[in-house]
């Protein structure tokens, strides 16, 4: 489904030069769930941001689905758009629409008609468990059902990929379980594949695959092992 | 639809910046429709004024008005019983009122005094209307006295020479010949144009006295009144294009006043306007660039999901002209109701520059320029939201999303 292959990415600022990653590589395949973990400053949201085609200036390659993308703008923002899902720490709901328009938001970006778009929309709706509230504005919910809300957001188009930064960083733990398990139920009635950056343990447990950076380099780790040292 | 309702909620988002900066277009609309207006009222008074003291147009010999005469009606016009005639017949025309223009020296015995002279046919006091006003005695008119030759006088004219109404004065002038001529003339009234330099030396007599004391049949021009006034440019040109040894001279070619007044408004009317475009265009774009910058996590979002560039700033430029559009449309209101307000309070305007009489502050609406000044205030917030939603986006979406 996706693969990346000796991605190098540093940053400078004036005369410093961060080395954030240093040739990373590896492949997802489709329907996976995998983690992405380590320490602060490894490199986690440098390596999704490459992932989720936000960042163009990089060395290395992506595939998608087989095919080598490439670093035009104009491609880009048409693959985010058709493929791609994002969930983000702070949930990044647009203040001004309804949880209705949020979720319906992405459809109406690929100009599907408004049958079409409200099924969608309440179906998905339905399952985040937020039917009570679907015509209340973001600053009307909390934390968790903003988040819900944003999941929805990032589903309902069905994408390929979704790419979540620490979507559980902002919440308590009962709240942070269930949208994780929010995520990998929809997913994979959905189909999608999922990548997910996240120190948080409960995360990793529930993912198939765990991606560790430590110093702009990956390692594979078991998420079983990865369970029992941070137990 | 949707897109323009998600504007509106964005406007009202930070409500108070936006209402401020509704304010400032508001005010900004009603003093360029409060100044132009009264622009608009001034120049359609003197125009008024011009087209009724002159004529609608004049008809004159071809050289009247390009070359100075050897001797007096010297490029005047003869026969002009046939020409009035024949002008009667067309329907548009009101009324052909002939005129002598002269001068010379004027008389009370003992002192004289420069004049300049008007021979007017008696009707024009009818068709023209209150065009002077009568301080003393009575307008020229064809009532009564045939046979007198009557005169009525500029005010300090009459004060310079020490005569009033009844009293007798002596015209003298230099007549078609050559020859100086002289006529003795009862004073009949006594007038003020409200210009000091006119009530100086002017004079109006009958037309035929004017001719008497010329000794000529001659007049200098002939002055033509239509039903309609707009009709002016058509009539001119077909009656030019019919007779080419006459000249037609429309109104607004002889209104020098009206001319220079209306290049010198212009002027400073255009001038604050730009400044009051320019104001509400700082004021917008601060308030936009705040509006992006605020919203920079929602642009990277937004862009992160798949927005192009453009849908983002069409939304930012929708917001923008909703903030032009609701303040212009203020300020018409506004300056609608100064309109009424000024008509009610009934305020006096200062003299104009060589003027003694002051005149009513009125200001005229007009929907051509409050259309005008609208679509410039939705055009200037469009500029400015291009503007700021332009650097707003162009930002990295990684360094948007990552903004607090
Ligand atoms: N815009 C930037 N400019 C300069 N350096 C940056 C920038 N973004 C990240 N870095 C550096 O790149 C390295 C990786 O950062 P990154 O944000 O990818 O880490 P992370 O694993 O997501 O950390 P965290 O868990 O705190 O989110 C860090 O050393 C960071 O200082
Ligand atoms: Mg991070």
């Amino acid at each position: 489904m996706l693969k990346f292959s000796n991605i190098v990415k540093s940053y400078k600022t004036g005369e410093v030069v961060v080395d954030a990653l240093k040739g990373v590589s590896a492949e997802i395949k489709k329907g996976e769930t995998v983690a992405l973990c380590g320490p602060s400053g490894s490199g986690k949201s440098t390596l999704l941001n490459i992932c989720g085609l936000l960042d163009d200036d990089y060395k290395g390659e992506i595939w998608l689905a087989g095919k080598a993308v490439s670093k035009d703008k104009k491609v880009m923002t048409q693959i985010r758009r058709e493929k791609l899902g994002f969930i983000f720490q702070r949930y990044n709901l647009i203040p001004v629409m309804s949880v209705y328009e949020n979720v319906e938001y992405p459809l109406l970006m690929l100009n599907m008609n408004k049958r079409e778009r409200m099924d969608k929309v309440v179906d998905i709706i339905n399952k985040v468990g937020l039917k009570d509230h679907i015509s209340k504005r973001p600053d009307q919910l909390s934390g968790g059902q903003q988040q819900r809300v944003a999941i929805a957001r990032a589903l309902v188009k069905r994408p390929e990929i979704v790419i979540a930064d620490e979507p559980t960083a902002n919440l308590d733990t009962s709240t942070a379980n269930m949208v994780i398990d929010l995520m990998r139920d929809l997913g994979n009635d959905l189909g999608c594949t999922f990548i997910v950056a996240t120190h948080d343990h409960r995360m990793t447990d529930r993912c198939h695959r765990v991606l560790n950076l430590a110093d702009g380099n990956l390692s594979a780790f078991n998420p079983y092992e990865t369970h029992r040292r941070a137990g | 639809m949707r897109w323009i309702s998600f504007a509106f909620f964005n406007v009202c988002r930070n409500g108070r910046r936006s209402l401020f900066t509704i304010l400032v277009a508001t005010v900004a609309v009603a003093a360029i429709l409060t100044t132009s207006g009264f622009a608009l009222f001034t120049y359609q008074s003197l125009a008024e004024k011009a087209a009724r003291d002159e004529g609608n147009f004049i008809i004159t010999h071809q050289k009247f008005l390009k070359a100075e005469e050897d001797i007096p009606l010297q490029y005047g016009l003869s026969d002009i019983e046939k020409l009035i005639a024949q002008l009667e017949t067309d329907e548009d025309i009101k009324s052909v009122l002939p005129r002598i223009n002269f001068n010379g020296l004027v008389s009370n015995g003992e002192k004289s005094s420069i004049f300049i002279g008007l021979g007017v046919d008696p009707e024009e006091f009818m068709v023209k209307g209150p065009f002077l006003t009568m301080l003393e005695g009575k307008a020229l008119s064809n009532f009564d006295n045939e046979g007198e030759a009557e005169v009525v006088l500029g005010k300090e004219l009459a004060r310079n020479l020490k005569v009033t109404v009844g009293d007798y004065i002596t015209l003298m002038s230099t007549t078609t010949d050559g020859a100086l001529n002289a006529m003795d003339f009862t004073i009949r009234g006594i007038y003020t144009t409200g210009v000091p330099d006119l009530d100086k030396r002017q004079l109006y007599v009958k037309l035929s006295d004017a001719q008497s004391l010329l000794y000529t049949e001659k007049v200098s021009s002939l002055s033509v009144y239509l039903f309609d006034i707009s009709k002016t440019q058509q009539t001119v040109l077909d009656y030019q294009k019919r007779d080419q040894s006459l000249e037609f001279t429309p109104w607004w070619e002889r209104a020098f006043y009206y001319q220079s007044v209306k290049d010198l408004y212009n002027r400073i009317f255009g001038l604050l306007g730009g400044i009051m475009v320019l104001l509400v265009f700082f004021s917008i774009s601060n308030t936009m660039a705040m509006t992006v910058s605020e919203r920079t996590r929602e642009i990277g979002t937004v862009s992160a999901m798949g927005s192009y560039q453009w849908e983002i700033i069409r939304n930012f430029v929708l917001e923008s002209s909703m903030i032009g559009f609701i303040g212009a449309a203020l300020g018409i209101v506004a300056s609608a109701f100064i309109a009424w307000g000024l008509v009610y309070l009934g305020l006096e305007m200062p003299p104009p520059p060589g003027s003694n009489q002051g005149y009513p502050l009125t200001i005229t609406f007009s929907w051509e320029v409050a259309g005008i000044v609208l679509l410039t205030m939705v055009l200037v917030c469009v500029l400015a939201a291009l503007k700021a939603a332009y650097k707003g986006s162009s930002k990295s979406i990684t360094e948007a999303l990552s903004h607090v």
